[in-house]
């Protein structure tokens, strides 16, 4: 039973992800392209790092050999490209593949932190090396190519290729979720539970470890694709340690244990970073605090949170758990509410022109601040008893909501791990 | 000869100054196993908190506040945040580590800026300590250099010689065990990491006035401290020592070096064929002396994954 | 007893730096027969199983199985030549159920490493059998709980499901009994005597009821050597083991 609502959730994702062009405007419509990518990265990641347990910091080099791969390919023949448009993920696919099957042999030779710190230097000689390679990676300016039509389409609109992205990254994630159902899918968890033993049960770990970073880097390498096809041109930037980073955070605050969890964490940060990077010059800071917020209360990450609610609702019946979901919400919004308006503050007190405002005037040393449409004198006391007020609020909350479900919680837990692959950890009996 | 020379100081005087950063971090990671992405973090404070200091309590004075408040600040990130996720295994700190580097990075873009700060060597320091052929020597690499030393003379007996080091020594070893006899476990931990983090701050006190201090030093000199404590091998101090100086030395010298893989091939006659296949055997040493330490990482991790003078793993 | 020995030791010595644990094993296993290794601890028992199983590799001797030498060689290969073994320290897959557990040991002798065009699941073979050893350690009430999740026991049963997996022809238990009740023990000796039938087992027990009840041969292992090999009633009369090991238990 549970599985067929999981389908009926996933057919109305799809019909909704399917009907996007029609019902947000283009400029949304771009954010979603960049979304759909984020999510494909993130995933191909957790292969490597939540179900396999090998945590690599230099992940990006994946997605940029993919990204250059497809970039060359673009231009192949000519310019007409060595692919139609709609096949050209392949060509991300298979140099993704080659360069992580190599990289990966030399990576997995070593485990835990050793492994990570390869990773990391994998990606860095990639990094010092591109701008030295100026016929594989352009210099400054990159390479550009042009998306060829293919097919009756001229692939000039963000729509088409839009429906393009997202058929790839659905059949992609289908083949992902597939290999976790797969023999070889099943011993990765192995891998990250107890790589040894595997060893005595007579497993040759490490071809195991150089499969499973393969088939990481080639998802890697079709996300790198899709982000060249939307914005023909491939830039060394990619190798940056920045994207390695990010697919990290996005990872986990979506949350390893299940499937969806980091499609939908890099979604959700992809799509906040384009909302509010108008808005906030901060916004990476955001990230950060909330990824170390998630890996020091939340472990599981937002997917996590998600199915902590679901049990809860189950358990406490919707009557008692309505109220207690409001206050989550309420709190969350107070806590977020506050944080963010210490930081703004705090940004602009800080940034150059304030600085020169502030200097430039002897007698008024402390000019306002214009927030949220309303002027703050830095040196009154309202300006910082509201975030602390807003900080306070929050924390009560959350406070009294713990207590609330701390002792069920701890009689709950062991339910918890009930499988259902989608929707929760894909560790149960299939 | 004098540009080898000058190359050759500098690289040790460079080399040296990862020593300082690399020094914590191997003890840190010899202690807790845990590598601490944020250590190259303590490093940026270390610059950004003497630049800030340094209107109201001089140059000396501010280089002297300087790594206690970084050193707080580690103590602070040890006791309220790692020791809250041991639980969760040393993949969960180390990736804790790094979501705090992260964070450190965007809250000194947010009270500094997204550039470089004018955070320079006092006059009274900016004079030539010799000449070298045709150019004169700054006196305050030296200084850097002296720094380095005495710290690397300082811990080695502190850790060797007192009380204090042989129980921290013994945690490091055998935490339980010293816990049994004891000690004051977490609080050797705690402090342990607070030194470290004050000893990476230090550093960036004395490099950050004459490298430059701006967001990014974290990254740069993170990475390479990262490639200085797997070469040497992770939780060696006479390891760190010798990676940093060969690291240094090695970046130092390739800049200097002008050939390439096709000069090379020359000697056996294939320097046409090289130079029409361009790419890597064309790229002058000099280029590549970034990717080298790198390169240097990969081959220790492959051939000797505990280091050049590590415990065998 | 005059066919070949299916595992033997020759002269095998371990040295961990300056100290050596293992100084000098001979050791005959025959193809079916039982053989229990006994003796205080520290003795080096352990490091016996961790030097026939791969996990080290002897500073001097030969370890031959079936008549291949295999010192060296590293734990997967000497799996696939047919040696199992379980661990002293319980070494399962904490995060997964205990069906998957075992899954994951009988998926390897069917071939099933690199597969990757296949739904597990659909597997009806892989079931039955993973079943099939669920039921013989009684742990089929148990294949839904995540296995870090059992008691100690439980967790001991698993071990030793996981070991039988592979169908080996030469089994090596570390302490398969460690943490079990009177019943429980009783039971699993059984299971193990069911098992064994037409393979070898080398088992390491301190459980001495079970010992001499379970064992063809035993062998005294003390300071890393072996002072005496015999049936349960030689080695029960023999001077130098009463004093080394066995004293008041053997009277009783």
């Amino acid at each position: 039973m549970r599985s067929n609502s999981t389908l009926v959730a996933v057919a109305l994702g799809v019909l909704l992800l399917a009907g996007v062009p029609m019902l947000l405007s283009q400029g949304l419509v771009n954010a979603a392209i960049q979304m759909l990518i984020a999510a494909l990265f993130a995933s191909a990641y957790n292969v490597l790092c939540g179900q396999a347990g090998m945590l690599s910091f230099g992940h990006a080099a994946y997605f940029g050999i993919g990204a250059f791969g497809t970039v060359h390919a673009m231009n192949a023949l000519g310019g007409t490209g060595l692919l139609p448009t709609p096949l050209m993920p392949l060509a991300g696919a298979v140099s993704g593949l080659a360069i992580g099957a190599v990289a990966g042999w030399f990576a997995t030779k070593r485990t835990g932190t050793y492994f990570a710190m390869i990773t990391l230097a994998i990606a860095e000689l990639l990094h010092a090396l591109a701008p030295h390679l100026k016929g594989l990676f352009g210099g400054e300016a990159g390479v550009s190519a042009m998306r060829m039509p293919a097919m009756g389409l001229n692939f000039g609109s963000t729509t088409q290729v839009y429906y393009l992205t997202l058929a790839w990254v659905l059949a992609s994630l289908a083949l992902l979720y597939f290999y976790t159902v797969t023999p070889a899918g099943r011993l990765a968890l192995g891998l990250r539970e107890n790589g040894h033993r595997l060893r005595f049960l007579g497993y040759h770990v490490h071809g195991l470890s150089v499969l499973v970073f393969s088939i990481s880097a080639m998802f890697s390498g079709i996300a790198g694709a899709l982000q060249v096809i939307n914005n023909e041109a491939a830039n060394y930037v990619v190798f940056d340690a920045s994207l390695s980073a990010s697919v990290v955070l996005n990872t986990y605050i979506g949350g390893v244990k299940v499937f969806l969890g980091p499609a939908l964490g890099a979604s959700l940060m992809t799509f906040f970073g384009y909302a509010v990077s108008d808005l906030t010059q901060s916004w990476l800071l955001y990230q950060g605090i909330l990824f170390v917020l998630v890996m020091m209360f939340m472990p599981e990450g937002l997917a996590g949170l998600l199915g902590l609610a679901a049990r809860e609702q189950r358990r406490l019946g919707l009557a008692r758990f309505a109220p207690v979901l409001l206050a989550c919400v309420a709190a969350s919004v107070l806590l977020a509410a506050g944080t963010t308006f210490v930081v703004e503050l705090l940004q602009r007190m800080f940034s150059q022109d304030y600085r020169a405002l502030a200097s430039a005037n002897a007698a008024a040393p402390w000019p306002p601040i214009t927030l949220l449409g309303h002027a703050w004198l830095p040196a009154a006391a309202v300006t910082w008893l509201v975030p602390a007020g807003l900080l306070a609020g929050g924390g009560v909350l959350l406070l009294a909501v713990r207590r609330r479900l701390q002792p069920a919680q701890a009689e709950s837990e062991p339910a918890a791990h009930a499988p259902a692959p989608l929707v929760q950890s894909p560790g149960g009996a299939a | 000869m004098d540009t080898l020379l000058v190359s050759l100081l500098n690289g040790i005087i460079y080399g040296l100054v990862l020593f300082m950063v690399s020094a914590g971090l191997t003890l840190i990671f010899g202690m807790m196993g845990v590598l601490n992405f944020a250590h190259a973090s303590f490093y940026m404070l270390g610059a950004y908190f003497a630049f800030a200091l340094q209107g109201v309590l001089g140059f000396w004075g501010a280089l002297a506040l300087s790594p206690l408040l970084v050193g707080l600040v580690g103590a602070v990130v040890e006791r309220f945040f790692l020791r809250r996720v041991h639980r969760y295994g040393h993949a969960h700190e180390l990736l804790l580590t790094f979501g705090l580097s992260f964070i450190i990075a965007e809250l000194v873009k947010l009270f500094f800026g997204n550039f470089p700060v004018n955070y320079r060597i006092p006059a009274s320091l900016d004079f030539a300590a010799f000449r070298l052929g045709s150019s004169d020597y700054p006196a305050y690499r030296l200084l850097m250099g002296g720094v380095a030393v005495a710290m690397f003379v300082l811990i080695y007996l502190l850790l060797t010689r007192t009380r204090v080091g042989i129980v921290v020594r013994s945690a490091i070893y055998r935490p339980r065990m010293a816990e049994a006899l004891g000690h004051n476990v977490p609080l050797v931990f705690m402090g342990v990491f607070g030194v470290g983090a004050a000893l990476a701050g230090l550093a960036g006190a004395v490099a950050g006035a004459f490298y430059t201090t701006n967001p990014n030093m974290a990254l740069e000199l993170g990475v390479m401290v990262f490639v200085v404590v797997v070469v040497g091998g992770l939780g060696s101090l006479e390891g760190a020592m010798l990676a940093s100086l060969l690291i240094g030395l090695i970046t130092s010298l390739a800049v200097a070096v002008d050939a390439t893989l096709a000069d090379a091939l020359a000697l056996v006659g294939a320097r046409a064929w090289a130079e029409e296949v361009g790419g890597l055997l064309t790229l002058k040493v000099s280029s590549l002396a970034a990717t080298l330490p790198f390169a240097l990482m990969l081959l220790i991790l492959l051939v000797r994954p505990s280091g050049l003078l590590g415990e065998k793993a | 007893m005059n066919a070949d020995p299916i595992l033997t030791l020759r002269g095998v010595r371990k040295a961990f730096g300056a100290t050596e644990i293992i100084r000098g094993v001979d050791l005959d296993l025959q193809p079916q027969e039982r053989h229990a290794l006994i003796g205080p601890n520290g003795a080096g028992k352990s490091t016996v199983f961790h030097l026939v199983s791969g996990h080290y590799t002897p500073s001097a001797g030969e370890i031959a199985l079936a008549g291949r030498r295999i010192e060296g060689r590293g734990p997967q290969a000497i799996n696939r030549m047919g040696l199992a073994r379980s661990f002293q320290i319980t070494n399962i897959f904490p995060g997964l159920t205990v069906f998957e557990n075992l899954r994951l040991a009988v998926m390897r002798p069917r071939g099933l490493q690199y597969c990757l065009w296949k739904r597990i699941g659909r597997d009806p073979a892989i079931r039955r059998e993973t079943e099939r050893l669920l039921e013989q350690v009684r742990l089929q009430h148990r294949a839904a709980t995540l296995a870090g999740e059992m008691s100690y026991s439980e967790q001991r049963s698993l071990e030793i499901a996981m070991t039988l997996a592979s169908d080996p022809k030469v089994i090596l238990l570390d302490e398969p009994m460690a943490g079990m009740s009177r019943e429980e023990t009783a039971y699993t000796s059984d299971l193990i005597r069911t098992v064994t039938r037409g393979r070898a087992l080398l088992i390491v027990e301190h459980d001495m009821q079970v010992v001499f009840a379970l064992s063809d041969r035993i062998s005294v292992l003390v300071y890393g050597q072996v002072i005496a090999t015999g049936t349960p009633s030689e080695i029960r009369a023999n001077p130098a083991v009463k004093e080394a090991y066995l004293g008041e238990e053997v009277a009783a």
